[in-house]
């Protein structure tokens, strides 16, 4: 094949985030289950990663507690992703978690050329900080309006209405699991369904008659004997 | 308006389907050598290509196919011998930025709706099942596709373009300009489509009177974003293109049109997308000899 005038060409990248909630209430089963059920998923994100070549997965982790903190702070390629287990600190503290994600999907750090970041939100409490400033600061980015996001509310005291605003479209909802079995699913669904949106062309969302149907999540067994 | 010059401009073209479609949902058509009887028409469509918009593949045939109806029947307009005399350059431009565009989007959306209905007959009349058909807004949206489009004639240069891919004009002075860029580079893959709502409103026009011949653009290409979206460095996409250029007056255009595929299936592996160009050039020789021609009169 002649040269191709123009320089290298490349694929196009998607930063995956996961915002963890890390506060006291996720201590024992909850935090153990979570992760397990991300350490499972890295190798079903690394099949979809394959499947689609020109998208190259990136990922972070973002805990929240009494502080929010990266877990992993730079993106790390789907192939070198090893995960380390997050563990239970203090309150839940997401406004601060938004803010800080909402600096990264700024550009830059944010390349111009990359496709729709996604930001994966789990959680089973109630934020204790000013979490709308956080989710104002994420919106205010053209990233972050772009952003696929899918939330995940861990147990009956997931505070489902801070969760709905995150997700920013009436016609999401977020994905419930009450059960070790259904937060498994969950996150094996977030990690690889959300990649697969976040790399498909569609038509404006702003627009009435093509407005993006939701990537349905799936729906999810309750017949655990371990409920939340 | 001057005096039309007889212009032959030679035309290239490729496509190459994107990395694990499963099949290509652009098109395109290049004709036409830039003669008021044979105008040099461009255009490309780019069918959306996700599970939402299925029939995509068809609705970027029938946007250029529409296309180059209505840029014949403009460029025909544009002939000061026709049948409608002279028209002048003010209602030629308001026929470009206000009639043509609401004309090809409302003849897209009743050709497709037409597509549907045929479908829905026969898959009716196959299964037998009885359902609750979509609305309109639904059965757009599969079909929902981008289009850029571009007329040349001895006196006009005039293009049009609805969403995304790009329109990239390299002029006499070898200055590279994409005059239908937005003014903000959109991030992601969103775009805006003939599926869109009042989506005329949405189509962005370049206009260029041709005032002298040797002063008219040297290539104009027409490209989805497949292309643009392939190259690592921002400047990559302008570079491909002076490149080509350069490559087309050196080895001549038949060279490059060889190549094309195959760049183009590059560029599709690593963006994913559909990859498609359109092109045409003004050939060297007639560059020149207007050169000569101009220079030719100075001396006088």
């Amino acid at each position: 094949m002649s040269d191709i005038p123009g320089g290298p060409m490349a694929n196009r990248p998607v930063h995956f985030i996961w915002l963890l909630d890390c506060s006291y209430s996720m201590q024992g089963e909850k935090i153990a289950r979570l992760n397990y059920a991300i350490r499972e998923a890295i190798p079903e994100m690394r099949s979809v990663a394959h499947d689609n070549p020109a998208a190259q997965l990136l990922l972070r982790t973002l805990t929240f507690s009494t502080t929010a903190q990266w877990h992993h702070k730079n993106p790390v390629p789907v192939d070198d992703f090893t995960w380390q287990d997050v563990q239970v600190d203090g309150m839940t503290n997401l406004g601060e978690a938004l803010d800080l994600v909402s600096r990264e999907l700024q550009t830059p750090p944010m390349p111009q050329r990359a496709l729709k970041p996604v930001l994966a939100l789990v959680s089973d409490g109630v934020p204790t900080d000013d979490w709308k400033a956080g989710l104002k600061a994420i919106d205010a980015t053209p990233w972050g309006r772009k952003a696929v996001r899918v939330a995940i509310a861990i147990g009956e005291d997931a505070d489902r209405n801070v969760l709905q605003e995150f997700l920013g479209n009436p016609e999401l909802r977020p994905l419930d699991a009450n059960s070790p079995k259904q937060l498994a699913a969950a996150i094996r669904w977030a990690s690889t369904a959300a990649v697969k949106a976040a790399s498909q062309p569609v038509a404006a969302s702003s627009d009435t008659l093509s407005k993006p149907l939701p990537y349905a999540p799936p729906v999810l067994d309750d017949d655990d004997d371990d409920v939340w | 308006m001057n005096q039309p010059y007889p212009l032959h401009w030679e035309t290239l073209s490729a496509s190459a389907r994107g990395a694990n479609k499963q099949r290509n949902q652009d098109w395109y058509t290049a004709e036409g050598c830039g003669t008021q009887a044979d105008p040099l028409v461009l255009a490309v469509a780019d069918g959306h290509g996700s599970a939402r918009h299925a029939r995509s593949d068809v609705g970027a045939r029938r946007a250029v196919d529409l296309f180059a109806a209505h840029a014949r029947e403009f460029a025909a307009f544009t002939n000061v011998d026709g049948l409608g005399g002279t028209r002048s350059l003010s209602w030629l431009m308001n026929y470009a930025r206000d009639v043509m565009p609401r004309r090809l989007v409302s003849e897209w959306q009743r050709n497709v709706l037409g597509h549907w209905q045929r479908q829905y007959e026969l898959d009716e009349g196959s299964s037998g099942a009885v359902t609750a058909p979509p609305t309109d807004g639904q059965k757009l949206l599969l079909y929902g596709a981008t289009l850029i489009g571009a007329v040349l004639t001895p006196r006009l240069f005039a293009a049009w373009q609805l969403g995304d891919g790009e329109l990239t004009v390299i002029e006499h002075d070898s200055r590279v300009e994409q005059p239908l860029a937005p003014a903000e580079a959109e991030i992601g893959d969103e775009t805006e489509s003939l599926c869109s709502h009042e989506a005329w409103r949405l189509v962005r026009m370049h206009w260029a009177p041709i005032v002298e011949r040797d002063r008219m653009p040297r290539l104009i290409a027409l490209s989805t974003d497949g292309l643009s979206k392939s190259f690592a460095a921002d400047e990559g996409f302008v570079e491909f293109m002076t490149g080509l250029d350069t490559r087309c007056s050196e080895g001549g255009l038949e060279s490059v049109q060889t190549v094309l595929p195959e760049w183009l299936a590059k560029a599709a592996q690593y963006s994913g997308d559909d990859t498609t160009m359109a092109a045409g050039r003004r050939p060297e020789q007639d560059t020149e000899s207007a050169h000569a021609g101009r220079q030719t009169t100075e001396r006088q």
